[in-house]
This record gives C-alpha cells, structure tokens and sequence, in this order.
C-alpha cells in the first residue's frame, strides 16, 4: 500500500515537472518565486502572526469569551484572506460586465458585522449559563 | 574572525531555538488534530485534482478522451466543485500548516539521508500546496499577480501537489492511522471545530458564484448577484462587425447566409448554463439555429465535428473545435432571453453549447468550417 502510494506520488511528481519544462526562462523563473515565495512569506510571516494573534487573545481575554473570541477572529481572518484579490487589484483586468463588480468593501463590513454580532451574542449566553 | 562574546550568544540563541518546539503549547499541535484536518484537506485537494483534470481533458481533448453533450449541467457542478474544494481548502491548509508548524524548528535540521529526504519533500508540498490555491484564488478574481499563462503553470503544479501528497500519506500512514484512531478531548475538539466552520465560512461566502440559493448571500463571490457575466467584451476582443457580415458554412457544399437568411431558418429555444472555467454559471433562455441543421445543409456525414472562428483575429478564443458529440444540441444562437444578442454576447451570432466550458462557447462566429 505504502509503496503504491510512493511510486504513484513520485510518478505524479516528475510528470508536473516535465509538463513545466515546456515554459520560458521568464515563466520558469516566476513560477519558482511563487512556489517558493509560498511557504516563506507563510512561515515567516503569516504563521508568527497568526500565533501572536492566537497567544494575546488566549492571555489577555476572560475564559468565557476567549473561544468566541478565537473563532471570531478565525472566521475574520478567512473572510480577508478571500477578499484580497477583490479589493487589492493592481494587476486586475478591467472589471467586465457581470464579474468582480460588487461592493465588496460592503460585503466584508457586513460579513464581519455578523461574526462579531455573532461572538458578542454568545460571548453573552455563555455568561449567563456559567458565570464567571 | 567572530569574537567570543558574539560564540556565546550564537550558542545561546541555538539553545533558544532548540527548546522552541516545546514551547508551542497550543492544543492544535498534535498528530490526532493534524491526521483529522489532513484527512478533510487530502479530500479537497483530490476532489480539486480530479475535477481540474476533467476540465483540462474538455479543453484539450486526447485521443481516448470523450465527454458527453449531456447533462447540461455536468460542466457547471465539476467545474463549480474544481473552484468550491480549493476555497475551502485555504482555511483547511492554514490550519494544518499551524497545526504543524513546531516542527518547522526541530533540530538536527536533517538526522539521516531518508529524513533530510523527508523534510524536503514537505518543503515541495507546501510550494505545491499554497502556489494551487493563491494562483487559483486570485485566477478566479481576473487579478493576474504573475506573467506566466495561469492555465499551463497551474496545470503542471497540480500533478506536483498531488504527487506530493501521496508520497507524504505514504510516509506518514502509520502516524496517519494512530493519529485518527486517537480520541480527541475538549480542547483539541474546539480547535477542530473552528477548523470546521473556517471552512464553512470559506464556502457562504464565495459558492454564490455557482449556487443559486447563495447569490445574494455570498458576499466576496466574484460574480453579480444577477444578469449574465461577460468574460471578454466587444471592445477587449476589438471586434467590428462589418456591414455586409455573412455566415460561412463550409463543408461537403458551401453556404452562406446573412443574418436575416439564419433568422428565417427553424429556431430552437434552450435553456442552457454558461460554465466559466473560473467557477462561476448562469443559466438563459438562447434562441437559434441548431449545428446539425447547418451541417446538413452542406451535406456533411453524421458523427463530424466542426471548427469554428470567430471575427476576433488572434488569441485563444479566436477558434474552438465543437466535437460531433455535441452538434445535435448545440445552437448557433441569435437571441439572449428573447433579445437580439448585444455585441458583447456575441453579435451577430455564437455558439452555445451544452455542458462545455465558457471559454469554447466561441462568440461574434463568422465560419463553421466541416473537420473532416
């Protein structure tokens, strides 16, 4: 099983490499960046931050509102990841008829209104059933 | 040459660095949460891989690939699944990322060859991984951060990824089978939990792209919450309909007919969807000539296929090849919900085929051409 596993993933692998020889120098050596770039911008930058964020709320916030909190905070980071490439568009084409022409500057307040409301409304049952 | 204070404090921030993986304390950071959310991200990325494949093969059909005219709506849910399971795989993939992440910091850096190995192949997978689902999130928002042809690079990536990922389970299966065997306690649970509804989060707030009962909902899909998207206009694609347009028909015979000759032939009405390759469909009422009429006319054989150009001169959508599977209930549409089409829906005609991806519903056609 495991080494069906192995030779299938190596197989895989080495085709994904042949299929990228057929690009450029120029797109051989973006591509890299981006694959690259990746993991060091994540490990390096996303992954202490999210942990600095995670470490202060689980220091600083009272137990009861420390999981809606944590979840809270969560569902907002996912919300902005998705954002990004709406509201951050340098390199976007023109917007074409029907696509990517939302108010999402609207759309994310709104969505961020109803995570919060939704933390604070349980941060609030929470102290009602378990004191303290 | 290093002076000795400078020695000590590099042995002391060498210590530091050792010690930090014990100081990770949070419950994710543990092989029965990390096998749980891997088991979920391991089902998207297959679920993605597969239906990317499907998509790949439409468009670049080999020999032994076929793909049927029916149901309509076939395209539209692989490709809606293909753009859904990677959203939903980013909350999935950060959230093993962390659940791993002490690990990044362990020390010897490499404890033999195989290990070394090892290590390597989850610094691929990762490249693999997260390359996939940024290029692929800021594909579907049309905001091209890179030079390189998105459809080639992210093709190539995706055997990586998945190759990737067969040989990790292939190392780690028995850390995988104890991992999921192992019972979970409050703590843990609760992390799984928001794991769950990031995920869950992920999916409300873009499947409106493709969901209908979600389109009002979905607050960053990259679609309008009504009317048909157009992906490429008139003027992008530098199209001028001359005055004397006609419609060449090129087969066994030759025809060819202005737009009043097509409006004057038997109409058909379908309501067929328009499936983007970046996930987003809708669906509308087409009116106009079928494929198979036309090709009767000029006396081709059943079972041909045919190729059709557009008035755009160059670029890939100037030309697609339509596969005799779907002539019989593709039309050459006039009309859009019962209106002449606007220039950019394709005036004065396009193709509307079933079950096939936007980007070969060619529009502004000029010639269908009998590939023999």
């Amino acid at each position: 099983m495991r080494a069906v596993l192995m030779i299938a993933g190596l197989a895989a692998m080495a085709w994904g490499a042949v299929l990228a020889t057929s690009l450029t120098l120029r797109d051989t050596w973006q591509g890299l960046a981006f694959f690259v770039g990746g993991p060091l911008l994540h490990d390096g930058l996303v992954a202490p931050v999210v942990g600095l964020i995670g470490w202060s709320i689980a220091r600083h916030v009272a137990p009861r509102w420390r999981t809606p909190v944590l979840t809270g905070a969560v569902a907002s980071g996912v919300l902005g990841v998705l954002a990004v490439p709406l509201l951050w568009r340098p390199f976007g084409v023109p917007t074409n008829p029907g696509l990517h022409d939302r108010d999402y500057w609207l759309g994310l307040g709104i969505a961020l209104t109803v995570v919060w409301a939704t933390v604070v409304i349980t941060g609030l049952v929470r102290g009602r059933s378990r004191p303290g | 040459m290093p002076t000795a204070g400078a020695r000590v404090s590099l042995k002391g921030l060498r210590t530091r660095l050792e010690e930090l993986p014990e100081r990770f304390t949070s419950p994710a950071h543990d092989e029965r949460v990390t096998s749980r959310v891997g088991r979920w991200l391991g089902i998207a990325f297959g679920l993605c891989f597969v239906t990317g494949l499907l998509s790949h093969g439409i468009q670049h059909p080999p020999s032994w690939f076929g793909w049927p005219a029916g149901p309509v709506w076939l395209y539209r849910v692989t490709q809606g699944v293909h753009v859904l399971s990677g959203i939903v795989a980013i909350p999935l993939l950060l959230a093993k990322l962390w659940s791993v992440y002490p690990k990044l910091f362990e020390r010897p850096l490499a404890r033999s060859a195989l290990h070394a190995l090892e290590r390597g192949s989850i610094l691929v997978l990762s490249g693999a991984a997260l390359f996939e689902l940024v290029t692929g999130l800021f594909n579907v928002a049309q905001n091209y951060l890179w030079g390189f042809y998105f459809p080639t690079l992210h093709y190539a990536v995706a055997w990586v990824a998945i190759g990737s990922i067969l040989v990790h389970v292939a190392v780690k299966l028995p850390v995988i089978r104890r991992g999921l065997a192992g019972s979970i306690d409050g703590s843990r649970r609760r992390f799984l939990r928001t794991t769950w509804l990031g995920a869950g989060v992920a999916f409300v707030a873009t499947a409106g792209v493709t969901v209908p009962l979600l389109r009002s909902v979905s607050v960053l899909s990259w679609r309008s919450a009504r009317g048909l998207p157009v992906n490429r206009t008139a003027a992008a694609a530098g199209i001028e309909v001359p005055a004397g347009w006609r419609l060449e028909v090129v087969g066994p015979r030759r025809m060819s007919l202005s737009l009043a000759d097509l409006a004057a032939l038997p109409q058909t009405t379908a309501e067929l969807p328009i499936a983007c390759v970046e996930g987003w469909s809708a669906s509308a009422s087409w009116t106009g000539v079928r494929i198979r009429d036309l090709l009767d006319a000029v006396g081709a054989p059943a079972g041909t296929a045919v190729q059709v150009y557009s008035l755009e001169r160059s670029g890939l959508y100037s030309t697609s090849t339509l596969p005799a599977t779907h002539t019989a209930a593709t039309l050459l549409a006039l009309r859009l919900d019962g209106e002449e089409l606007t220039p950019d829906h394709g005036y004065p005609c396009r193709i509307i085929a079933p079950n096939r991806p936007g980007v070969l519903q060619t529009k502004w056609v000029t010639r269908l051409e009998v590939v023999a």
